[in-house]
């Protein structure tokens, strides 16, 4: 319907042309205005109006005309002019430097190449950058958009676009002024502001700055710390921010503090489960104490785990259903009476367990770990464990496991849960060649965390490995021209599926051959074996708590040697057998994430014993060298003395090395080690960010059944360095100690070109401060510094858990779940090590795969 | 245009392979019609294109692309000719994609959902028997996991939870291959916390225990459990007595 406006005259359309368009085809414009040939239409009228309305509301174009090019009588040829909106090139930002940062802006504002520059956008995107930067404490900042033509090759009419941004200095806070605060002094109040700081030039590590976010928690805090002190009703009547130069602000605060109030009467309604007694020792506020608002708040509602709180404990019993409110019954002169109103509801029982999101994980190896059952009353309690449970497996991201209430029913007391999990990469491959010792080495490692046996005979199983029994394979081989070195270990952690007993199983074989290192070749026909067995059977039990572990290990350990001299052994030619029962009593309920633990504690207790031998088999192990059999001899069994001349009986000499190997055959000794580790969370930033104190004590100890046999070479304390058991042929146990080199914290009364052989006593203690970078599932990295403290010694005689050799430094650890641990550690030594004079220094240590 | 000869080899590679049960040739013919696919968008040619790119992923065993492709087809072309196999092929990807009983089975029941979503548009249809056939699958995929999980409680001796298990999984699912042995465990487990219990408690848990072995006799009167079940009974009625 087209209608005339003013004086208009009526036309018949003759021809009609589109100029200036660049990206759209002349007939689909024309097709889109309705025009057509032959049409009849007031010039100017409404029609041609709603046309040009139309076109504008597209949005495309800057600039869109109708003209009459020809008249010939009643037919009139129309030509439409329309300019189209550039579209964005490339943008580019001036005054941000971080790629990161730069891309988010890009996002927020829809800056993809390819949109529509229009006077909108650019204007919009100024404010909302400007906006952006006021809203962290840069009011000065200034954001400028250019815009110039793309000299592009494909398309025309693309433009770049240059985002200025001058986001000018934060601004500082000169004054923080406060009014109407008697009771509390301007500088606690301040200190209760623990962002918003006033300029100082004595603080430097908190500078000051306005972030308005942060300003509004402040001001909460602000009330809070009035409620903590009895000001119930204090409140900021108003508040100013007042520029006074271009980088300053002083900021006015306008208080109403009210009276102070003390405690009343305390009463409790409602509860049948608890008696009044019960809950008001919870509370632990008496009458006439200061009404600290928050403490009482938070002793009454708080559903945080571990606050105790009346909330928490009928959460913790069932009472999933109930409410608890606080009510001022009455107000009087400065007292308040209050009640406590609860409503219990009906007790909550779990009704169905459910688990999404295990794509790889089985089921049962998830619903053994639950602490919710099925028919169980509702406990928040057992929530939180199962979800440390989880989490401990390792099979998944302990920072996403998700509990989820299905159908809470509080007519039926009735809740089913939903445990929502991610599946995260649990196995570790290491496969690496390099040269070494003298020539090629080549390591493959393989290390399944999730691994299951039953799918090796399941052809579906394998995507690429059978996975989601939860059980472990490891496989490592390493091998150069001169040793190899294999070893395989399972572990079932559920053997036959109905508690938690673990069976580990291990079996090693190592085999090296004398390296002739002027030729650069092996020498076959001298060699050392070793062959390593052992089985295992760990079980957690459920007295004292649930947290303990009892395990027990038999292993056997043979050294075989064949003309090769190491420094393990002072004979050449022989074998020693170690045959060993351990038993280990571990207690560890730190929580939550098993890379980054913020508390709870482990202890480790270990003893090993092999059987004491030298009990019944009666060899008289103190006269051995004066034995006629163990005298030193030639090849045609003559009497000789160390020179190799002949001697007569009287003046024989003994066979060190045939005296060794009696006393070494079958080793014989026992071992014990405690070790203690604290977490403590000391300061949360908000999320995952926790600052945490690790404390850590160990203590081991290696003795003989039989004196005269003695302590064997074996099984020894190293202490000092990295700590990372590398090639420890002879069982010996490497201890941490940063700040020092490997393994050379020896006793201090050796004298300085002692061999090291190892110690049999060892304590060290360290204290570890931790703070985490992040804990994304793809990589958990944290920073720690630390204080550490040990040594050696090689009797108790010498025993002397004060005599130390310190050290104190910063490290990083980086976890990522397809590599493991890694980390470097920067220590500095404050004592000497035997051999040196003066403080040992700095040391550097790279941590690879040793956990926690 | 050159795009024409392209399309003609994509559909005999897309032919052939099929019939043939070729992997090569199909995978060549996807190349192809990814390649084309976008060029002919909005052309006659484009709603044969896109069946066959999905019939690729689905004959070369993508789940995962094919009802992507499949679900695309039929919002451009929901009158097609071949609507009825997109569909059942959309529910057959799910029902491919289902992973083993003790895993998340989020895919199974959303290929449940679409199977249904084919039964109820093609009551007639082609693909009837085998989709129910399927349906039937997985629904008994989702009974054993149901059951192998009330039965782990009852395993690892939790037996109030192997109780509430095994209860919701009889109103939970009638008809089921498992509801023997369901109401056998049920009881078993009614039994062993009974006898495993203080005195105050047995009683009560004993009577209890006895009343879920009247239910299975009343379902299953020549069941196979009966053995087990008389043996325990007897040691019921012995206990009993001492109250």
């Amino acid at each position: 319907q087209d209608l005339p406006l003013g004086d208009s005259k009526k036309y018949t359309i003759g021809e009609i042309k589109v100029t200036g368009t660049t990206t759209y085809n002349e007939k689909t414009v024309i097709a889109y205005t309705g025009l057509k040939k032959g049409e009849e239409i007031y010039i100017p009228g409404e029609k041609l109006r709603s046309i040009i309305n139309k076109l504008w509301s597209l949005d495309l174009f800057s600039d869109i005309n109708f003209y009459l090019t020809n008249v010939d009588g009643n037919v009139a040829d129309l030509e439409l002019e329309i300019k189209e909106v550039p579209v964005l090139y490339q943008v580019k930002f001036d005054g941000v430097k971080k790629k990161s940062e730069r891309d988010k802006l890009i996002d927020e504002n829809g800056l993809k190449p390819g949109v529509k520059v229009t006077e909108n956008l650019i204007t919009t995107t100024k404010n909302y950058i400007e906006n952006k930067y006021r809203k962290e404490g840069y009011f000065n900042a200034d954001v400028a958009i250019r815009t110039s033509e793309a000299n592009d090759s494909v398309g025309a009419n693309k433009v770049n676009m240059v985002v200025d941004i001058n986001q000018g200095n934060r601004v500082k806070i000169s004054d923080i002024n406060f009014i109407g605060n008697e009771e509390l002094s301007d500088s606690k109040l301040k200190g209760t502001m623990k962002k918003t700081k006033q300029k100082n030039p004595l603080r430097f590590w908190k500078r000051s700055k306005f972030v308005r976010a942060d300003y509004q928690t402040d001001k909460a805090a602000l009330i809070d710390k009035y409620k903590e002190e009895g000001f119930r009703d204090a409140r900021i009547i108003s508040d100013s921010l007042v520029k006074k130069d271009d980088e300053t602000i002083a900021l006015t605060i306008n208080l109403e503090e009210g009276n102070r109030y003390f405690v009343g009467n305390i009463d409790f309604l409602g509860n049948a489960a608890y008696t009044d007694d019960q809950l008001s020792r919870l509370l632990g506020v008496k009458k006439r104490d200061v009404y600290n608002g928050v403490v009482i708040d938070e002793r009454i509602q708080s559903r945080e785990p571990n606050k105790t709180s009346i909330a928490n404990i009928y959460q913790n019993n069932g009472y999933l259903f109930s409410n608890i409110d606080l009510v001022e019954t009455n107000v009087y002169n400065d007292t308040i009476d209050f009640e406590v109103r609860i409503v219990e509801g009906k007790e909550a029982y779990f009704d169905e367990i459910r688990v999404t999101g295990n794509t790889k994980t089985k089921d049962h190896v998830i619903y053994r770990e639950m602490r919710t059952k099925p028919g169980q009353k509702y406990s928040q309690e057992a929530v939180v464990a199962t979800i440390r449970e989880l989490g401990a497996l390792g099979f998944f991201d302990a920072e996403q496991l998700n509990p989820e209430f299905v159908d809470p029913d509080p007519r039926e007391g009735t809740l089913s849960l939903e445990y929502q999990v991610v599946e995260s990469g649990a196995s570790q491959i290491e496969l690496q060649g390099g040269y070494g010792g003298g020539g090629f080495i080549g390591t493959l490692g393989l290390s399944f965390n999730n691994f299951s046996i039953q799918g090796l005979f399941d052809k579906d199983a394998y995507t690429p490995v059978p996975m989601g029994d939860g059980q472990t394979l490891s496989l490592r081989a390493q091998a150069s021209t001169f040793y190899q070195t294999y070893s395989l270990s399972f572990r079932e952690p559920w053997l036959g599926g109905k508690r938690p007993v673990s069976l580990s199983t291990s079996f090693s074989y190592t085999r090296q051959f004398l390296f002739d290192y002027v030729n650069r070749e092996a020498d076959k026909s001298r060699s050392f074996d070793i062959l390593g067995v052992n089985v295992g059977l760990a079980k957690r039990l459920t007295d004292p708590d649930q947290y303990v572990t009892l395990s027990n290990v038999v292993g056997f350990q043979r050294y075989n040697l064949n003309n090769y001299n190491t420094g393990l052994f002072t004979f050449g030619n022989g074998h020693s057998n170690n045959l060993y029962y351990k038993l280990g009593i571990i207690r560890d309920n730190t929580a939550f994430n098993p890379i980054f633990p913020t508390q709870g504690s482990k202890f480790d207790f270990s003893a090993k014993f092999t059987p004491p031998y030298s009990l019944w088999n009666g060899v008289d192990y103190a006269n051995l060298q004066d034995m006629d059999e163990y005298q030193l001899r030639d090849d045609n069994g003559n009497l000789i003395n160390y020179e190799g001349h002949r001697v007569t009986p009287e003046n024989s000499v003994p066979d060190q090395e045939k005296v060794d190997q009696k006393k070494y055959n079958w080793l014989e000794f026992y071992k014990i080690k405690l070790a203690g580790s604290w977490y403590e969370t000391l300061a949360n930033f908000g999320g995952n960010s926790n600052l945490v104190l690790k404390t850590h004590a160990e203590f081991g100890f290696l003795g003989a059944y039989n004196n005269e046999r003695g302590v064997p070479p074996f099984e020894r304390f190293y202490l000092g360095g990295d700590g990372l058991g590398s090639y420890s042929l002879d069982g010996r146990e490497t201890i941490q100690l940063r700040g020092y080199p490997n393994q050379s914290v020896v006793p201090l009364d050796r004298p300085a070109d002692s061999r090291d052989d190892g110690a049999v006593i060892y304590n060290k203690y360290s204290l570890e401060l931790r703070f985490p970078i992040t804990l994304k599932q793809a990589a958990s990295i944290y920073a720690l510094s630390f204080l550490e403290a040990g040594a050696t010694y090689d009797n108790f005689r010498d025993y002397n858990p004060f005599q130390l050799n310190r050290s104190a430094g910063v490290g990083l650890r980086i976890f990522m779940p397809t590599f493991g641990l890694l980390g470097i550690d920067f220590g500095y030594g404050f004592d000497d090590v035997v051999g040196q004079q003066g403080p040992n220094g700095w040391e550097t240590h790279f941590i690879i795969g040793q956990q926690f | 245009e050159e795009t024409a000869p392209k399309y003609a080899a994509a559909e005999k590679l897309y032919k052939e392979g099929e019939q043939e049960d070729n992997k090569k040739k199909l995978r060549k013919a996807l190349t192809l019609l990814e390649k084309i696919e976008p060029e002919f968008r909005g052309k006659p040619q484009g709603e044969r294109l896109v069946f066959m790119l999905g019939d690729t992923y689905y004959e070369l065993g993508d789940y995962f692309n094919a009802p992507f492709q499949f679900e695309r087809f039929l919002q451009l072309y929901p009158n097609s000719q071949k609507a009825e196999e997109a569909r059942y092929k959309i529910a057959s990807s799910f029902y491919h994609r289902s992973p083993k009983f003790n895993l998340d089975q989020t895919d199974t029941r959303k290929a449940i959902e679409e199977l249904q979503v084919y039964l109820n548009t093609y009551p007639e249809g082609e693909f009837v028997s085998t989709a129910n056939d399927m349906a039937t699958d997985l629904r008994i995929k989702l009974e054993k996991k149901a059951y192998e999980i009330a039965k782990q409680y009852h395993h690892t001796e939790f037996y109030k939870a192997a109780i509430a298990s095994f209860n919701n999984f009889l109103a939970d699912y009638p008809g089921s291959p498992f509801r023997e042995a369901a109401y056998y465990y049920r009881f078993d487990s009614a039994y062993k916390l009974a006898i495993n219990s203080f005195q105050v408690l047995m009683e009560e848990r004993l009577k209890s225990a006895k009343e879920y072995s009247v239910s299975y006799k009343k379902y299953y009167p020549q069941g196979e459990y009966l053995p087990q079940m008389e043996a325990s009974l007897n040691e019921i009625e012995k206990k009993l007595q001492n109250f």
